[in-house]
Parts: C-alpha cells; sequence; structure tokens
C-alpha cells in the first residue's frame, strides 16, 4: 500500500481526457491510436515530486465521467487536498459539467484547492477544433480559485506546469503540511510497534 | 490505497446505498442505477457475506441490463478475487478482455489478481512445509521416547 501525502481528484465530463492527462503526467507518454474506454469507477495513480529539496509522494484519483458514477465519484473527492476540474475548450456541455462540480466542491469540501483545466490545447491551435467556451467566462470562474491552465496531454503542454503548482501550492499550506507531518509521525510509531512484535517472537 | 483489492466502502456509504435500494425493493421496482451503486458498495466491504450479495446483484444486473455489461464484469471480477475466488475473477477478466483487449485498468486488475495467487499458493506451500516439519519432529520425539523407554527396560533387567 503507498502511502500518500498529498491527495488530488481528476473530475469533469466524460471525454474531456482527464485519463490522458494522467497518463501523460505520471508515464509521459500519449498514444494517439489506443481507442477511447471510458475509465470503469475510478483509477488511481502514484507519482513522487520534488518541491523545494522535499519529496512528496501524490495520490492521483482519475474518476470515471460518465453520469453513470456520479455518485461514487463523491467517495473519491472526499479529503483530497487538490481537484483538478476538466473540460474541453471545443465543448459547451463539458463546461456546464465543470460548473457542476465546482459548485458540490465549494460546499461539500471546502478546503479543497480547485484548479481548472481546459484540454486538447493542440486541437485548439492547430485549427482543428473551435472554441466553444468564451474566454472571458473562464476568467470569471477561475478568479478566486487556485489556477486555470490550458493543457495538451499529446504534446505535454503545460502537463508538468500544473501539478507542479498543485504541489508547490500544498506544500506551501500550513495546515496541509502539520497534518501530513502528524500522518508521517503515526506511521512511524505503527511501524516501530510492529517492530517490537516481531522482536519478541 | 492503490490497490483495488484492498479498497474498503465506508459503513456510511454502504448504508446509504442500502437504503435507497431497499427502498426502491420495497416498492416493488427496483432501477439498474440503484442496484449497482448497492452492489459497487458491496464488492468492496471488508466482509465476504456481503461481497457474495453484491456478486449476485451484479450477476442478474449482467443478464438483464446490456448497457452496463463492462462495468458489471470489472466489479464480478473485483468481487470474486476479494473473496479468493481467483479462478472465477480471472474468468471475468478474460470475457472483458475479449471485448477490450487493451484496457489498461482491467490488465492491471489482472497483474494484481496473478500476484495475490503466486503469493497466497506460496504461502499454502510454505504452511504444507511446516507441517510437514511439525510432524517430522513430533514422529521424531515420539520415536525417541520409544528408544529411551527401550533402554530404560534393557536397564531395568
Amino acid at each position: 500500500m503507498s502511502r500518500c501525502d498529498f491527495k488530488i481528484v481528476l473530475l469533469g465530463s466524460e471525454h474531456v481526457g482527464k485519463t490522458s492527462l494522467v497518463i501523460r503526467f505520471v508515464n509521459c507518454r500519449f498514444n494517439a491510436s489506443t481507442p477511447y474506454q471510458n475509465t470503469i469507477g475510478a483509477a488511481f495513480c502514484a507519482k513522487a515530486m520534488c518541491v523545494n529539496g522535499k519529496t512528496f509522494n501524490i495520490g492521483i484519483w482519475d474518476t470515471a465521467g460518465s453520469e453513470r458514477y456520479e455518485a461514487m465519484t463523491r467517495m473519491y473527492y472526499r479529503g483530497a487536498h487538490a481537484a483538478i476540474i476538466c473540460y474541453d475548450p471545443a465543448s459547451l456541455p463539458s463546461w456546464a459539467r465543470l460548473r457542476h462540480w465546482l459548485q458540490e466542491l465549494r460546499t461539500v469540501e471546502e478546503d479543497c484547492k480547485v484548479y481548472l483545466c481546459g484540454t486538447k490545447k493542440d486541437l485548439m491551435d492547430s485549427g482543428a477544433a473551435a472554441r466553444d467556451v468564451p474566454e472571458d467566462i473562464v476568467g470569471t470562474y477561475s478568479q478566486g480559485l487556485h489556477g486555470h491552465y490550458l493543457t495538451s496531454s499529446k504534446t505535454g503542454e503545460n502537463v508538468d506546469e500544473l501539478f507542479q503548482k498543485i504541489v508547490e501550492d500544498c506544500a506551501a499550506d500550513i495546515k496541509v503540511m502539520k497534518n501530513i507531518e502528524e500522518q508521517r509521525v503515526q506511521l512511524q510509531k505503527e511501524e516501530d510497534e510492529k517492530r517490537k512484535v516481531y522482536c519478541y517472537c | 490505497m492503490d490497490d483495488v483489492l484492498d479498497e474498503v466502502v465506508p459503513s456510511e456509504d454502504l448504508q446509504k446505498f442500502e437504503k435507497v435500494y431497499h427502498e426502491q425493493l420495497h416498492q416493488g421496482r427496483v432501477t439498474p442505477k440503484a442496484q449497482f451503486e448497492y452492489a459497487w458498495c458491496l464488492v468492496r466491504s471488508k466482509y465476504a457475506a456481503d461481497i457474495r450479495k453484491g456478486i449476485l446483484l451484479l450477476k442478474d444486473l449482467f443478464n438483464s441490463h446490456a448497457e452496463g455489461k463492462r462495468d458489471y464484469l470489472f466489479y464480478l471480477a473485483i468481487g470474486n478475487a476479494r473473496i479468493k475466488e481467483y479462478n472465477k475473477a480471472l474468468h471475468y477478466v478474460k470475457a472483458f478482455l475479449e471485448i477490450e483487449p487493451a484496457n489498461q485498468q482491467v490488465l492491471s486488475l489482472e497483474r494484481q489478481i496473478n500476484k495475490r495467487m503466486e503469493k497466497e499458493g506460496m504461502i499454502g506451500i510454505a504452511q504444507e512445509i511446516a507441517f510437514g516439519l511439525s510432524n517430522e519432529r513430533f514422529i521424531w520425539r515420539s520415536l525417541s521416547s520409544v528408544e529411551k523407554a527401550k533402554k530404560g527396560v534393557v536397564c531395568l533387567v
């Protein structure tokens, strides 16, 4: 079982590219030939990241976007330190869905840091897709949140920057860091206890 | 946490979805959504009886609701693996991979199941060896006490 310092959850409508974003970040790759597959429930990934000379284990919950899992997705953002809500700038319905998650997070998980992420930037840049979500609206919504990024999982643009910013924000949060420190001490204690038991065997 | 086979459902969640399911059952009409949500909690319970119940509900959904077949297969595999029915679990994994051969979630589940089978197989062998050894020691001890007794008899004579 891995011990995670920070819990990050990915939310957003189906087909916006949450899984591709995670795969690009964790495995540094993008496979254009893989057919689209809906995530079932939620998938977990972990990666170690370094900030200010300290290493943190971050756990990422990549949730299913399909509405079938909506009630279940709530269980995954519980206790999350940060949430990335994804949308596709070329899809207005995906933006409506983002607003839904935003509202829910604000009422249920007040302490969760929220980041907006517009995906598929390469399609926008090359003109293969036209923007459907007006920039000024995105700007208004991202005020008061922790950040807004336009990413491309295909080229990798802004992907590391987004996660780096999240980990930096978490590491700078005294409340979060205090909890993590306490957790680490507790884990150490438990491990010491276990060792003691072995000695008496 | 990263192991889907270790994930345990919080009891308040299980109760919440159980309540919805039973209410609908009472009214005589259970939606696939309510049944799936309840089954999804059950197969992630720490009690084998709950998991078995979840498996039954998922099987029923699999036969009656074509739309969510891949999801039902996935959780049928998880449920069976959690109660150590590894062969059944792999059967569901195989059925899933026939439809979506490159599904990363299912491929990773398959690896986890194989790892568990291997680990538990090794423990089983180790237990058998340990049992064998302790038996042997017991026989050896009994034999040596017989020998000693014999010697004692000889001495007495």
